[in-house]
């Protein structure tokens, strides 16, 4: 009996040996903590002034809009040759009032330094969209259900043989006045739409939730803008999760440049 | 010589000859007397005149008295109703003698009384072992058989045969078959053990040893146990101290652990280490940190692939139909494959082949009817249907499961908001239907059919909104799930002679889930004519398997046996997404043909050590490639306590069950087969060890593992619609990574007593590596660094009370630690989340504690008729969070929990008929 007590004893030392052992083994942590780096957001249109903003991430029960503007950084923006300085406007943002620096095919990298981090993103300017037209001018919304709501009754067409990403971007310049459908109430007035890279895009009765007076704008994109569209991170759980993709380095948000076509239409 | 044999097979050998011959005389002798005595005496007197072994306790037998006219009735009659009067029970061992017990826990000191007072033997004494019959003439010859239950003629498993005085010792196979070689002679002793067995003990002689023996058990009464032999099975659950990483369920001693709802074999085995134990919302076995989808489960020889029901709430399987189940954790043999971590064996029930026996288990969840009928002298016919009905516990498992605050994921907009609030319509049910013949003595043909399904339907006309009256006619909206299995096999066992036999299988499988959500109807168009029209989705993945397989074994000598066989299998999957009746967004169709072989030897040099190197090799069609698999185990007996064991060996898997994530209707799973571009064939090498510690009452086992993995896939479908308006579009995503898996179980169990149960700890580590999340290794899903077990099981006379305590390190999760808005072309916004590295964070740590009571009800002669029983799940009602649901709202993130299912009462009750 003696004897099998020692066993067990030494059993159970050599389990408590080996617990020990393991607990003592570094832990290897593949967290990483991006939630101080600072939100970028940048729309280069050719022709038009520069505006970068910057701000800091929100705390997760922060309800405002955007986090505190960063401020007092030297935030550059180089097209491969020439580098210009950004000024800071009184609200925070970094503009440069020359509408000549950006132009169709260029690359233009941002970069600032902002706590230890260097802070850089690169764009290229889109080509401008080319014959932007629709087959009619207008259109009539009379249904609310049934197939017919999804027929095309007008077709929005352009030229794209290099198959460029782009966005229609829909803006009702009579705004939430005239709504064509109540179970939309929710929905907003302007909205874009994701043309998959083609020339033309169908417009049915279901695509409109206001009547009004329209402003379509086609905008020629690039990749990390329809990226930041596609991702939808409003409703996930902690199985899901993931970070927007972002093409900003050491930083998160956007920085991307587009160039747009518009025409106006009526829905009635 | 033929009559011999058949006679034979009916009485079989076994001292059980002396029980049917007891039986005999209670049922062909009647009584017509008047008895006015002490309950002793009437005793005696039976005994005296009936030529019995009776024993009982006097001194409180004296006290009872029997006033009785017996009018020509039954021994059996007569006993029963002076039994009945004194609510004593009386039982016959299988040596023929008769026990009055007042409670069933007598029977031990009862069988070791030596006072004679507490006798009353007739002029049959006692049966003990007969002497030989003749000096021995034959010598080193191997004997072969069978072991079946004496009523109901049903194979049993794992009974442990040896020779009395020598190291000669084997265990049944699953069909019941044994052979041991090189018995010195024929005057030698057979002993027989099996786990809720009377022992059983047999003198060779030379006319035995001529033929297969059939050994008959008598079942043992339900009492504690007190038969000790080292090694013997005894408990609900078993390690096999003798491998490394096996486990073994009996599912009829089920009812003695707490359950919700039903008795469950795969949550059985959740109990034990290195099986984890906190995934409420699966049955599916997270095996020493690898994933459901890479446990293999066999259930007759054909595979199944969808394990439960009910959200994973219940196994699929159920346990009446069932004889044994085995979970081999790891290093499994190379019988095995197309698996990464495990493998579950589940047997089907062979039935009664004496008689008709019926029984019903009722829950506050399910009715669970089955029937064993012997159809001809040499067929059986099982048959056991369960299904759900809604009920009180079944609901409150299908709201916890269906809760969210989440919007998004479903099928975008739908028809008109309004009151949508109906209860779904939802059950599940599953059937077995196994037949078995024996076609001769070498020949055993079994049918087995397996079908389950889960419906979850919330199809129902929509009231229409009154502005929508004057063009809208009617609504339907059509919204169900429907998932299952139908799997089916045939097996043609053939022994071809004493040492060599094989199975050969015809298997089908399939598994479907299907998805329905759409909304149709009709409306008056500008004309006043009515239109239909119909939008939503409908989902539809479905898996097929047809395969061919031949498992053979040839038992050279009790130090060589050989087992090999080769296999052929289809696999096709379907995966198909279509929108609107017209757009289709995913339409997948693959198969894939497999085939192969494997080969392994099981060696005894010594009684001492076991070795078992094995191969297989496996072509798989879609890869073109032939795929080999070497695997070993060994284990080594140290002394009369210690056993060392070991396992290793390569591991591949073809096919990959995916989730596709659906917040408001919960996730769904289907199966995709591995191919050459964005699902590669898993692989991974096991190297697991564990010393084990047995005496007669205690079990101590110790085992390490460790594993590598690679070609792991995660697969995502998300349905992006970010564009108001847009058509949706589906993004299928594929990331391959890899992982390893690490870990040390400890089992403590107490195996005899009143008090029996164990203690389960598991210390783990499972990391996956995927690019797509870094170059770091992140805790996988299922990581879990400690688990505690502790199962306690009290016997008190008919009573079993357990107690069932769980603690678990929390899961892993990924959390938002900021958010932040940018805005868009359209002046709109889009808020998004940091969110931590992968799984970086841990959810509170998990317990719970479930008890239960279960009450014997017992026959008057002892045998068991059924139970009731009640078990409270979750006693103290800790919230246990199953995952986090984020919603952002206003810029900001809101954080809910989605927690598991808090106290949950259930009662059982199982009737038995013959």
């Amino acid at each position: 009996m003696e004897i099998k007590r020692y066993k067990i004893k030494h059993l159970v030392l050599l389990f408590i040996a080996a617990v020990m052992l393991y607990a003592c083994k570094k832990e290897t942590t593949s967290a990483s903590n991006n939630s101080n780096l600072p939100v970028v957001q940048a729309y280069l249109v050719a022709g038009k002034p520069i505006t970068v903003n910057v701000f800091s991430q929100k705390a997760l029960t922060d309800t405002a809009k955007f986090g505190p503007a960063i401020k007092g950084l030297k935030v550059s923006i180089s097209d491969g040759s020439n580098t210009i300085q950004l000024t800071q406007s009184s609200t925070g943002a970094y503009t440069y009032a020359d509408s000549t620096f950006l132009a169709t095919g260029k690359t233009y990298t941002l970069s600032f330094s902002y706590l230890t981090y260097a802070v850089s993103a690169k764009t290229v300017m889109p080509a401008k969209p080319v014959n932007f037209a629709a087959t009619h001018s207008g259109m009539t919304i009379d249904a609310l259900l049934g197939t017919s709501v999804l027929d095309t009754l007008v077709n929005l067409t352009w030229t794209n043989p290099d198959s460029l990403r782009s966005v229609l971007v829909f803006n009702n310049l009579d705004g939430t006045s005239f709504a064509a459908d109540t179970r939309f109430g929710s929905a907003s007035a302007n909205f874009e739409l994701n043309t998959y890279q083609g020339s033309s895009y169908p417009l049915t009765q279901r695509t409109f939730a206001y009547y009004g007076h329209y402003q379509i704008m086609l905008c020629n994109v690039n990749v990390e803008y329809i990226n930041l569209l596609s991702s939808n991170t409003t409703g996930s759980t902690s199985s899901s999760l993931s970070n927007q993709p972002t093409n900003v380095v050491n930083g998160v948000g956007i920085f991307t440049a587009m160039q747009a076509d518009t025409l106006s239409f009526l829905v009635q | 010589m033929k009559k011999l044999l058949l006679l034979l097979m009916i009485i079989g050998f076994s001292l059980g000859g002396f029980a049917q011959q007891t039986q005999k005389i209670l049922k062909k002798n009647s009584i017509s007397k008047f008895y006015t005595c002490p309950l002793d005496k009437f005793l005696d007197t039976l005994a005296l005149d009936y030529h019995l072994n009776i024993v009982f306790e006097r001194d409180s037998l004296q006290k009872m008295d029997v006033v009785e006219h017996f009018f020509n009735e039954t021994l059996k009659d007569a006993l029963e109703k002076v039994c009945s009067d004194y609510n004593l029970h009386y039982w016959i061992e299988a040596n023929g003698i008769i026990y009055i017990l007042q409670n069933t826990d007598d029977l031990a000191r009862l069988k070791k009384t030596k006072n004679a007072g507490d006798m009353a033997a007739g002029t049959v004494k006692p049966v003990q072992l007969p002497d030989p019959v003749a000096p021995p003439s034959h010598f080193k010859f191997s004997i072969s058989g069978r072991v079946v239950d004496q009523g109901s003629g049903e194979p049993l498993p794992s009974a442990t045969i040896s020779i009395r005085n020598t190291n000669l010792t084997t265990i049944t196979r699953g069909d019941g078959n044994f052979i041991l070689f090189n018995i010195p002679s024929d005057t030698c002793v057979v002993e027989v053990t099996n786990s809720g067995y009377q022992p059983e003990k047999i003198r060779l002689d030379a006319k035995k040893i001529q033929e297969p023996m059939v050994i008959e058990m008598f079942t043992a009464l339900n009492t504690l146990n007190e038969v000790t032999i080292t090694g013997k099975k005894s408990g609900v659950m078993n390690t096999d101290t003798k491998k490394v990483g096996v486990l073994e369920l009996n599912p009829a001693s089920l009812d003695k652990l707490p359950n919700i709802g039903e008795k469950d074999i795969l949550r059985a085995f959740q109990l034990m280490p290195g099986v984890a134990a906190t995934n409420e919302s699966s049955s599916g076995a997270y095996v020493r940190g690898g994933t459901p989808d890479q446990n293999l489960v066999v259930f007759d020889g054909f595979t199944i692939y969808q394990v439960d029901h009910l959200y994973g709430f219940f196994s699929a399987f159920n346990s009446n139909a069932v004889k044994d189940v085995q979970l081999y954790k790891g290093g499994f043999s190379s019988q095995f494959g197309g698996r990464l971590s495990s493998v579950t064996e589940i047997n089907g029930k062979d039935g009664n082949k004496n008689e008709a026996n019926y029984g019903v288990d009722l829950s506050l969840l399910s009715v669970n009817a089955f029937a064993e009928i012997p159809v001809t002298d040499n067929s059986t016919l099982v048959l056991a249907v369960r299904r759900s009905y809604q009920g009180p516990l079944y609901n409150k498992i299908f709201s916890q499961f269906n809760t969210s605050t989440v919007q998004g994921g479903g099928p975008g907009r739908g028809g008109p908001g309004g009151p949508e609030q109906t209860t779904p319509a939802s059950h599940f049910y599953d059937a077995d239907l196994r037949y078995t013949n024996r076609l001769d003595k070498n020949d055993l043909i079994t049918w087995s059919v397996y079908n389950g399904q889960d419906n979850t339907d919330n199809s129902r006309a929509l009231d229409i909104p009154s502005f929508l009256t004057s063009s809208v006619n009617s609504i339907n909206i059509t919204d169900y799930t429907k998932y299952g299995n139908l799997g089916s096999s045939v097996k043609w066992f053939k022994k071809w002679t004493d040492n060599i036999y094989s199975n050969t299988y015809i298997t089908y499988s399939s598994f479907f889930n299907d998805r329905n959500r759409s909304t149709s109807g009709t409306t008056d168009d500008s004309n006043g004519d009515a239109v239909s029209f119909e939008q939503g989705i409908v989902e539809k993945n479905s898996l097929n398997d047809v395969g061919v397989k031949s498992e053979w074994n040839w038992e050279l000598s009790n130090k060589l046996k050989f087992a090999y066989g080769g296999f052929l299998t289809r696999q096709a999957t379907n995966y198909n997404y279509v929108q609107n009746d017209t757009s289709t967004l995913v339409n997948q169709r693959e198969s894939a043909f497999s085939g192969g072989g494997y080969a392994e030897l099981l060696i005894d040099p010594t009684t001492k050590l076991h070795l078992q190197p094995g191969v297989r090799e496996t072509w798989y069609g879609p890869t073109g490639k032939l795929y080999t698999e070497p695997r070993f185990s060994a284990s080594y007996v140290l002394n009369d306590h210690f056993t060392l064991k070991a396992a290793t060996g390569q591991f591949y898997q073809f096919m990959n069950q995916v989730t596709q994530e659906d917040i408001l209707n919960g996730n769904r799973n289907f199966w995709l087969l591995s191919n050459k571009t964005d699902i590669p064939v898993g692989s991974a090498q096991h190297y697991m060890g564990g010393v084990s510690y047995e005496t007669d009452k205690f079990l101590v086992d110790v085992e390490g593992y460790y594993k590598t993995l690679s070609g792991l896939t995660e697969y995502t479908l998300r349905q992006s619609n970010a564009f108001q308006g847009a058509a949706t579009t589906i993004t299928q995503d594929f990331y391959n990574g890899t992982g390893y898996a690490k870990g040390i179980e400890v089992l403590l169990q107490k195996k005899l007593g009143n008090y029996t149960g164990w203690i389960s700890y598991t210390l783990g580590q499972a990391e996956d590596k995927f690019a797509v999340f870094g170059n770091n290794y992140f805790p996988a899903d299922q990581d879990v660094t400690h688990e505690f077990k502790t199962i306690n099981m009290y016997h008190y006379y008919r009573w079993n009370f357990s107690a069932v305590w769980l603690f678990s390190t929390g899961h892993p999760y990924t959390a938002p630690l900021t958010t932040y808005t940018v805005s868009t072309l359209d002046g709109g916004t889009s808020t998004a989340y940091t969110v931590s590295g992968k799984n970086a964070l841990r959810l509170p740590d998990y317990h719970r504690l479930d008890i239960s009571a279960t009450y014997d009800l017992l026959k008057i002669s002892g045998n068991k008729i059924g139970s009731i029983g009640i078990s409270l799940f979750n006693v103290y009602n800790h919230t246990n969070v199953w995952y986090k649901e984020y919603q952002i709202q206003n810029y900001a993130a809101i954080a809910t929990n989605v927690d598991y299912l808090g106290f949950t009462p259930n009662l059982t009750l199982s009737l038995r008929w013959k």
